[in-house]
């Protein structure tokens, strides 16, 4: 069993506090007071430490340390840039938008946190194109902000002054890989660059840049009042605190939940009211589609990073899709395969030829077209996807194919011998077709 | 240096190398095709994987830097399964139609399909269609289908042109190579995607069909348009020069650009007004007869006025050894010292000075005398962007109207008509400069490298750029960007390339003291910087005998006129503005009755009486500085020039200013038609306005005294008010024929009236 | 030179796009961006206004629009449905409501009907998994909606583009490759 459920919500405080986007209230409730204690009482320095003692590891689906990678920039004098990514769109993941239309000065005041630790002047919030209603709370908390002096010339009085910015995607998946965000946030089209040089050398329009998840940075107020132990009471001693999971597909109360890290998957689904009444879990991928799926056997895997790597999954951005037994392990995938066809940007071969293959397989599977040479051809052209394309869409892309082949090969050999789907599933088409 | 192992072997690169040109420096061939080395890493194609130890994944050599003690692996099961995995992703959307492609055979596609093919197709789906057959620019034929997006063209046009024509567009699968719809792609450096494609998505469309790699000839050669003499290939096909291709040389750190104007004007050399038969007296003859009667009739003309009657003047467009050959012509056999180049500036540039492009590489800054490169010698101009991705270069612009541009930024001193070396002489005299000018002098005297592109209008700045080189501490490099093509080679067949020389023997011409007139490929009243002395000199000189490809006006002056071959049909050496010599192969063969130039003067020197033996006793390459011609020290230097007469403009005048440009100068071309710009004369925006000129352009009559000329003019900000700019060697109006000290009058021209010429 | 006849306040927007970024590389983005709020999408003039009005290459604000599935440079409707067919919402019937849609608009994804009224799009996974079967409508969220409920995206109150101008000649609708 794993930690206790916190008393309360710490990123997610829309929650617990109606009310919480406006200033008043987010202040009321103690708000920017960790922000005043950091400014006042800290060391740049000692707040990179705390988060580094603290354990907080990236949010945005690589899980990397996050004191390390700001103790990555270089130390030459440059001002330094913090971008917030906040272009969600991985399938199953839907936290960052709630946090940032529920708890929006939460984000502002962690960002200017970890901009004072980091020595950077101004920061940057890439917003997905679709989160309209997430853009207007964050820029009228960030005007409330400005107002109120929290932003601009001297934040708070103090000697530190800062610019936060909100740059609108528009409609692709790739900008959240960082260096297609910054690519996208420099106004350009969104193809991943090079690397070296690494953002944290030259980012943002050349400079050191930081690039961190909403829900990241929204860890840092709290971890400024409460401290390192505190957040350590919950998780792993590799995966500590608490991690806000996205809970979808068949459960009674999909949504978002703050757990602690060392929760089970068969707890997690608990929390969210257990699978849909009446119905067994067929497979769950824990961290979003680009991870690979776990079938039901596995559901007592803890949620921490290091467990769900062991169990051959990965607990990406913690998009937790529930699959129960009305659904068809072929048409899942071939939809997941779809999406990564239609968000590859186009400029490596593998993504961006292989995806369009693999669709026109799993489609033709799915019909009961297919013949059992596919299956092989489906294994060898993700392996020669894998881990041979330009950025990590790539390999997004295959993860669920190939553990669904390993965990349920049977379904799509019944696709084949029975040449129709056995669950019944059919496939979207438009009237034209 | 960093020291790495590829397959077994140990070699020693600069830090900051590529694996893949580390690899290919020990002849280990890694496939590529979105990578080169002008355009640096992109990593988009993957077709480059290799195995480095400690990396848990194959890593893509162009994007992968060495470092030390770096093991690669360039093969192998992992390799090659990593590579044959790309190629089959490469060709399941990439039509199978290799035997009806212009670049079947030549396609890296291809090739690398041959290495690795899986042989079967596995891919069973429809591929998808796009456009094919899809013009981009005048000059070639996308076919998206072919597309492997590599991007080369695409990053070649945006970030090394700076002329962002070619865009991507689309996203993913989806994503395809293409231009704004109605805005082809215009730039003169658009051709080289043609090259730099790796496979035949972009095709020329004047080779389309053209030719299949078995049946052509593909020779090195030079180009001949224009003196930067870029290095080619010229494809041959029955007897026709029918494409001419970029050859990089990577010993000169060239990657084997060229400019349209170049590229697409091969086929001058079958031109309908190209000479494809002697003529006699206005009379078509057979070359023995015309030969027989002019080797005589020189003899003649010697015997009773001396041979120093006799003047011989060369078009310099001729291969050395030819220029060479004339030269023998003259001074052996006819005996005379009267032997001149005509070249259309009448500045002589002190040969002491004469840089490299290796100069121009490593520059910190580049003084623009007179000159836009990218009109006059385009690939120079990209030459200046290499320089500039490599470390700052400051560029100054000194001329008549504006010479840097949005490719090219830099600041510009413009000054009147006439007055470019008064002007430089000033900035080097001190004197009281104002800041912009003080800020001039002191960069051309203290910027580490200094390259000065000349050119050569102005005489008086050959004498100002000795004195710069003199005053300042680091190098300085001249290099001239006036034409004819192979000046410098003539320079070294001996022959005088001095304006003096040419200026001479055209006013003896014209005042009648010769008695006959020898031109090799020279035009000396559309090409001498006097237009109407050489008009004199034509007119007044008895006999004028004309060995070339394309016969000068008035037809009705040469007493005889001997074609001969040509660029793309003899092998030669041809020396560029460098004064480096090097070797153009023929691929074609000369039409009807034009001859080589040696045989030629042979056969004329038998008619003479004076049998002239031309061996191979004659090597261009013998006795000079490596591959350069050999230059004179830097004493000669001359005179300061006087000071130029104020120009004469009256009220409601234009000054005159003129300069090189390609698009206008190249030869005849049937191909380059289609780019032709019908609108060559420029003038100010506010000015254009005022005269109601239409915003695309419009047709203008440009007239002094008597004369009158009317020819297309457009709008460009560059030049200055008041100023109209006429290119140099435009036939319709003979810039060379109008007094630039006085003023012109433009005025719309709404038709073009009787007896001018028009094209 | 393009026709400069866009609107003055097109003007003020490139202006102020260029003033909020300390880079006005990143202007292009937001610009596009309150112009499409105003036409409903981006009609060539405001292709050619971008290019024109911010100092970039047309070919660069193609190649950029053309990248992102918000930007659409065909005409499209006063309203834009996005049914979100990512797979926790097709687990929840996303595609059957997708084509309860179409039936009843009588036209296919990718199109638009043709008094120009609606214009019916797929979307990628909108981070509204909770909300599943989830779809925007102007960008405005609203799931879950039941595949028989299609009609609640019909008449849902939206802010509709103010500055949108109506198909001039109602066209054969296309259909995308995008299926
Ligand atoms: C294809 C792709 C999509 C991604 N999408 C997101 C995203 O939507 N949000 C996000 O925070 N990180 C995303 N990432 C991860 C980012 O590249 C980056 O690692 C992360 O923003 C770093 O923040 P963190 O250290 O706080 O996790 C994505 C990565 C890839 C390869
Ligand atoms: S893997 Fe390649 S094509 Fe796919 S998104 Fe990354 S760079 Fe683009
Ligand atoms: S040549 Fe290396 S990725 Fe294309």
């Amino acid at each position: 069993m794993g930690s206790p459920r916190p008393d309360r919500h710490y990123l997610l405080r829309q929650r617990d506090v109606s009310g919480i986007h406006q200033l008043a209230v987010y202040r009321e409730h103690g708000g920017y007071q960790a922000l005043q204690q950091a400014l006042e009482a800290n060391q740049p320095d000692q707040l990179v430490e705390l988060t580094k003692a603290s354990g907080l590891r990236g949010r945005g689906g690589a899980g990397f340390p996050t004191g390390m990678k700001w103790s990555f920039l270089p130390k030459d004098g440059r001002a330094r840039v913090l971008v917030v990514n906040a272009d969600e769109g991985e399938p199953g993941t839907f936290k960052d938008r709630e946090l940032m239309e529920g708890n929006p000065h939460q984000l502002i005041e962690g960002m200017i946190i970890t901009c004072f630790a980091i020595g950077a002047p101004e920061s940057y919030v890439y917003i997905r194109g679709e989160f309209l209603h997430g853009y207007e709370r964050l820029t009228a908390a960030i005007r409330e902000a400005e107002e109120a002096g929290i932003l601009g010339e001297r934040v708070m009085g103090t000697d530190f002054s800062h610019r936060m910015f909100v740059y609108r995607g528009a409609g692709a998946y790739i900008c959240g890989e960082e260096t297609a965000l910054l690519e996208s946030l420099e106004g350009k089209r969104g193809n991943p660059r090079s690397k070296p040089p690494f953002p944290a050398v030259a980012g943002l329009y050349g400079r050191p840049t930081v690039v961190n998840n909403v829900e990241t940075i929204m860890n840092l107020p709290p971890l400024v009042l409460e401290g390192a132990d505190w957040y350590r009471q919950w998780g792993t001693e590799k995966s500590p605190g608490l991690k806000v999971m996205s809970v979808s597909g068949h459960v009674n109360r999909p949504g978002n939940y703050e757990v602690p890290l060392d929760w089970t998957l068969a707890e997690l689904i608990e929390a969210a009211g257990g699978v849909r009444t009446g119905h067994q879990v067929k497979a769950v991928i824990p961290g979003g589609s680009s991870m690979p799926c776990m079938p039901a056997s596995q559901l007592d895997t803890p949620i921490d990073y290091e467990s769900l790597v062991q169990a051959g999954s990965m607990l990406g951005s913690g998009g937790c899709i529930v699959m129960d037994e009305t659904t068809c392990m072929v048409r899942a995938v071939a939809r997941v395969v779809r999406f990564y066809r239609n968000e590859s940007c186009g400029k490596c071969t593998p993504c961006r030829e292989g995806t369009f293959w693999l669709t026109d397989i799993l489609d033709r599977l799915e019909r009961g077209d297919g013949e059992m040479s596919d299956l092989d051809t489906l294994l060898d052209v993700s392996d020669n996807i894998n881990g041979k394309a330009f950025c990590a869409l790539g390999d997004a892309a295959v993860g669920f194919l190939v553990s669904a082949l390993k965990h349920f090969r049977e379904e799509f050999v019944e696709h084949i011998t029975g040449q129709r789907c056995p669950l019944g599933a059919r496939q979207y088409d438009t009237v034209n077709h | 240096m960093t020291q790495l192992t590829i397959d077994g072997r140990t070699i020693s690169v600069p830090e900051g190398t590529m694996v893949v040109d580390a690899a290919a420096k020990l002849g280990i061939d890694i496939p590529i095709y979105c990578y080169h080395q002008s355009l640096g890493p992109l990593g988009a194609c993957r077709i480059c994987l290799v195995e480095i130890e400690k990396m848990p994944k194959l890593q893509t050599a162009c994007t992968t830097a060495v470092r030390e003690g770096m093991v690669v692996r360039t093969g192998g099961p992992a390799v090659e399964k990593g590579r044959q995995g790309i190629l089959e992703f490469l060709l399941i959307n990439h039509p199978l139609d290799c035997p009806v492609c212009d670049k079947g055979g030549e396609c890296f596609l291809q090739d690398y399909s041959f290495w690795y093919g899986a042989g079967k197709n596995r891919f069973e789906e429809s591929k998808i269609q796009r456009r094919k057959d899809y013009p981009v620019s005048s000059y070639i034929l996308l076919d998206q289908e072919r597309c492997v997006l590599c991007q080369r063209c695409i990053r070649f046009m945006g970030e090394y042109v700076g002329e962002e024509q070619l865009m991507l567009e689309g996203r993913g699968v989806h994503t395809v190579v293409s231009t704004v719809e109605g805005q082809p792609a215009t730039s003169p450096y658009a051709g080289n995607v043609i090259d730099l494609c790796p496979v035949g998505a972009l095709l020329s469309e004047p080779y389309h069909f053209k030719a299949r790699p078995w049946n052509i000839e593909r020779e090195e050669t030079l180009c001949s348009v224009c003196p930067v003499g870029c290095a080619s290939l010229v494809t041959g096909r029955d007897g026709r020069a029918v494409r001419l291709e970029g050859r990089p040389q990577p010993e000169l750190n060239d990657y084997g650009f060229l400019c349209d104007h170049g590229r697409f004007t091969y086929d001058y050399t079958y031109h309908p007004r190209r000479l494809t038969a002697a003529e006699l007296d206005g009379a078509p003859q057979s070359p023995s007869a015309v030969i027989a009667a002019v080797g005589e009739r020189l003899a003649r003309a010697v015997a009773e006025a001396g041979p120093e009657s006799v003047g011989v003047l060369t078009g310099g467009t001729h291969t050395v050894e030819e220029e060479w050959a004339l030269a023998r012509f003259a001074q052996d056999v006819v005996g005379t010292s009267r032997l001149g180049l005509v070249k259309p500036v009448a500045g002589d540039l002190p040969l002491a000075l004469l840089g490299t492009f290796g100069d121009l590489a490593a520059a910190t800054g580049v003084l623009l005398l007179g000159v836009d490169p990218y009109e006059a010698v385009p690939v120079v101009h990209l030459k200046l962007r290499e320089a500039r991705r490599a470390h700052p270069v400051a560029v100054w612009g000194l001329g008549d109207r504006t010479l840097t541009r949005a490719t090219l930024p830099g600041d510009d001193y413009v000054v009147e008509p006439g007055r470019v070396a008064a002007a430089l002489g000033a900035v080097l005299g001190g004197g009281d400069l104002d800041e912009r000018w003080q800020a001039l002098a002191e960069g051309l005297l203290t910027t580490e490298r200094l390259v000065v592109l000349w050119d050569g209008a102005d005489p008086g700045a050959a004498a100002a750029l000795a004195q710069l080189a003199a005053r300042r501490a680091g190098p300085t490099a001249v290099l001239p960007t006036h034409g004819p093509r192979n000046w410098l080679g003539a320079v070294r067949a001996g022959i005088p390339a001095d304006d003096a020389a040419a200026r001479g023997i055209l006013e003896d011409a014209a005042e009648g003291r010769l008695s006959a007139l020898i031109l090799l490929g020279a035009d000396p009243i559309r090409d001498f910087p006097d237009g109407d002395l050489a008009a004199r000199a034509l007119e007044r000189v008895p006999s004028v005998y004309f060995m070339g490809a394309f016969a000068p006006e008035p037809r009705h002056a040469l007493a005889a006129i001997l074609p001969t071959a040509v660029w793309a049909e003899v092998t030669g050496t041809y020396a560029n503005m460098e004064g480096r010599l090097q070797v153009a192969h023929g691929a074609a063969a000369a039409p009807g009755p034009a001859r080589p130039v040696r045989p030629l003067v042979t056969a004329l020197a038998r008619a003479f009486g004076r049998p002239l033996r031309l061996g191979d006793d004659f090597d261009p390459f013998a006795d000079q500085d490596g591959d350069r011609i050999a230059r004179p020290p830097a004493s000669q230097v001359p005179e300061d020039p006087a000071a130029p007469a104020p120009l004469r403009i009256r009220e409601g005048e234009w000054a005159l200013i003129t300069g090189e440009v390609v698009a206008v100068s190249h030869p005849p071309s049937e191909i380059a038609e289609r780019s032709r710009d019908r609108f060559p004369l420029r003038l100010n925006p506010a000015d254009a306005d005022r005269l109601g000129l239409r915003p695309e352009g419009g047709l203008v009559e440009v007239s002094q005294a008597e004369r009158r000329f009317v020819a297309g003019a457009r709008r460009d900000a560059r030049i200055p008010e008041g100023r109209v700019f006429v290119p140099r060697g435009l036939p319709e109006v003979p810039v060379n024929r109008l007094d630039r000290g006085a003023g012109v009058r433009v005025a719309l021209a709404d038709r073009v009236p009787e007896g001018v010429a028009a094209q | 030179m393009s026709e400069r006849n866009w609107p003055a306040e097109w003007q003020e927007w490139a202006e102020a796009s260029r003033a909020t970024f300390p880079n006005a590389q990143s202007s292009l983005m937001p610009f596009l961006h309150r112009v499409r709020s105003q036409r409903g999408w981006l009609p060539p003039e405001a292709l050619d206004a971008a290019a024109d009005l911010l100092g970039m290459t047309r070919q660069h604000v193609n190649s950029v629009v053309s990248f992102y599935t918000l930007f659409r440079s065909e005409p499209t409707g006063r309203r834009t449905i996005h049914v979100c067919l990512g797979l926790s919402c097709m687990m929840a019937g996303a595609d059957t409501l997708m084509e309860n849609l179409e039936h009843h608009l009588g036209i296919a994804e990718g199109q638009t009907t043709r008094d120009g009224a609606v214009t019916l799009l797929e979307a990628e996974c909108l981070a509204a998994c909770d909300l599943a079967p989830a779809a925007q409508v102007n960008l405005v969220y609203r799931g879950p909606v039941a595949p028989e409920a299609f009609r609640e995206l019909l008449e849902m109150p939206v802010p509709e583009p103010e500055g949108w101008v109506p198909p001039s000649a109602p066209e054969a609708p296309e259909v995308t490759n995008h299926g």
